[in-house]
C-alpha cells in the first residue's frame, strides 16, 4: 500500500499548527466572505448558546417552588443564588439588587459560551475577540452609565481620582485612574479571548502531537517507543481539557465578578 | 523576509518580557491573600475579592503586551 509520503511527529505538528491557527482566527463564513459585514460561525454558535440560555433558565423559572422540586431547577437556582449572593452582594454590597439580572445574565451566557466550546466540533463563540469585545463594551457602558447616574457627569469625572489626596498630586492620579478607568473595557474583553483562544490552541496542540506521534510510529518514521509517547500526550490531552473546564468557568466568574467591582467602584462615594 | 522573521520573533520575546512583570505580581498578591485568609479564615471571601481585583490591575499589563505582539 502505497501512501503520501510520512512525516515526522515535528513536521507534522508544525505542518498543521498554520492551519489549526488559521481555522480559530479566521473561521468559516456563513454568509458573506470575510468582507465587514457577515455571519461567521462563531456568530451562529453565539445564537445558539443564547438559544440555550433561554431555554435552560426558562424552563428552571417555570417550574419554580419554594423548594426546588428537580436537580434541575435546584442547579440553575444555585447559579442565580452563587450570582446573587457573592458576587452580587460580596463585592457590590448596599443596593446590589437592581444589579443582579445583568450580572447573572453575563454569568449564564459566558459560562455556557466556554463549556460549548469544549465539545468536541463545537465552537467556543468567546473565542474570538469581537464577541468577547462587544459583551466588554456593554459591560463597560453598563457601569459608566450607573456612575453618571448616581453622581452626575462632572461628579463622576472628579471621582475617577480618589479624594484625600494632597493638591498637587491630583492631575496625575486622576490621569492614571483614567487610563486605567479606558482601559478595563480592553482588558475585559482581551482576557476572557485570550484565555479561550490560548486554551483552545493548547488543545489543538496537545491533540496534533498525540496524533503525529502514533502516526509516525504506524509509518515507521519514529521508534514504536518513541511512538508509544502518543499515550503520555493523550494523558496530558485529557488533563488540559479538565484544566480547560477549569478555566471556563474561572473566567466566566472573573468576568462577572469585575464588572460587579467596576459597578460599585463607579458608584461608590469616595 | 529575514527582516519580518525577525520583527514576529521581537513580538514573542516583548510579550514575554511584558508577562514577567505581572507573573510575579500575582503571585506575590496570590500569596498574600492565602497568608491572610489562613489567619482569618471568615475574610476570606472579602479578601479573594480583593485579590481578584488586584490580579486584574496586574494583569492588565500581560494584556497589552498580547494585544500588542498581534496588532503590531
Amino acid at each position: 500500500m502505497e501512501t503520501a509520503e510520512v512525516l515526522g511527529p515535528l513536521e507534522f505538528v508544525n505542518e498543521h499548527v498554520p492551519e489549526l491557527q488559521k481555522s480559530l482566527m479566521n473561521p468559516d463564513w456563513i454568509i458573506g466572505d470575510g468582507g465587514a459585514v457577515g455571519f461567521t460561525q462563531y456568530v451562529l454558535w453565539m445564537l445558539i448558546v443564547l438559544a440555550i440560555v433561554m431555554i435552560v433558565v426558562l424552563t428552571a423559572a417555570k417550574k419554580l417552588n419554594l423548594v426546588p422540586s428537580s436537580k434541575f431547577t435546584g442547579l440553575v437556582e444555585y447559579g442565580y443564588n452563587f450570582v446573587a449572593k457573592d458576587i452580587a452582594e460580596g463585592s457590590i454590597g448596599h443596593g446590589y439588587k437592581k444589579h443582579i439580572p445583568f450580572l447573572a445574565t453575563l454569568f449564564f451566557f459566558i459560562l455556557i459560551a466556554n463549556f460549548v466550546g469544549l465539545i468536541p466540533g463545537c465552537r467556543t463563540p468567546t473565542g474570538t475577540i469581537s464577541i468577547t469585545w462587544a459583551l466588554s463594551l456593554i459591560a463597560f457602558v453598563y457601569f459608566n452609565y450607573y456612575g453618571i447616574k448616581k453622581k452626575g457627569g462632572l461628579g463622576y469625572l472628579k471621582s475617577i481620582a480618589p479624594s484625600g489626596l494632597p493638591k498637587p498630586m491630583v492631575p496625575f492620579i486622576w490621569l492614571l485612574e483614567f487610563i486605567s478607568l479606558v482601559i478595563r473595557a480592553l482588558t475585559l474583553a482581551v482576557r476572557l479571548f485570550g484565555n479561550m483562544f490560548a486554551g483552545h490552541m493548547a488543545l489543538g496542540i496537545f491533540a496534533l502531537l498525540a496524533t503525529g506521534f502514533i502516526q509516525g510510529a504506524i509509518g515507521g518514521v519514529v521508534s514504536p517507543l518513541l511512538g508509544s509517547t502518543s499515550i503520555v500526550w493523550m494523558l496530558f490531552l485529557v488533563f488540559m481539557y479538565a484544566l480547560e473546564m477549569l478555566v471556563a468557568f474561572i473566567q466566566a466568574y472573573v468576568f462577572t465578578i469585575l464588572t460587579a467591582v467596576y459597578i460599585s467602584l463607579a458608584e461608590s462615594e469616595h | 523576509m529575514e527582516t519580518v522573521f525577525i520583527i514576529s520573533a521581537l513580538k514573542l520575546v516583548g510579550y514575554g518580557l511584558a508577562a514577567i512583570g505581572p507573573g510575579i505580581g500575582i503571585g506575590i498578591a496570590c500569596y498574600g491573600c492565602c497568608v491572610a485568609s489562613a489567619r482569618q479564615p471568615e475574610l476570606a471571601g472579602r479578601l479573594f475579592t480583593n485579590f481578584i481585583i488586584g490580579a486584574a490591575l496586574a494583569e492588565a499589563l500581560a494584556l497589552l503586551g498580547f494585544v500588542l505582539a498581534f496588532i503590531l
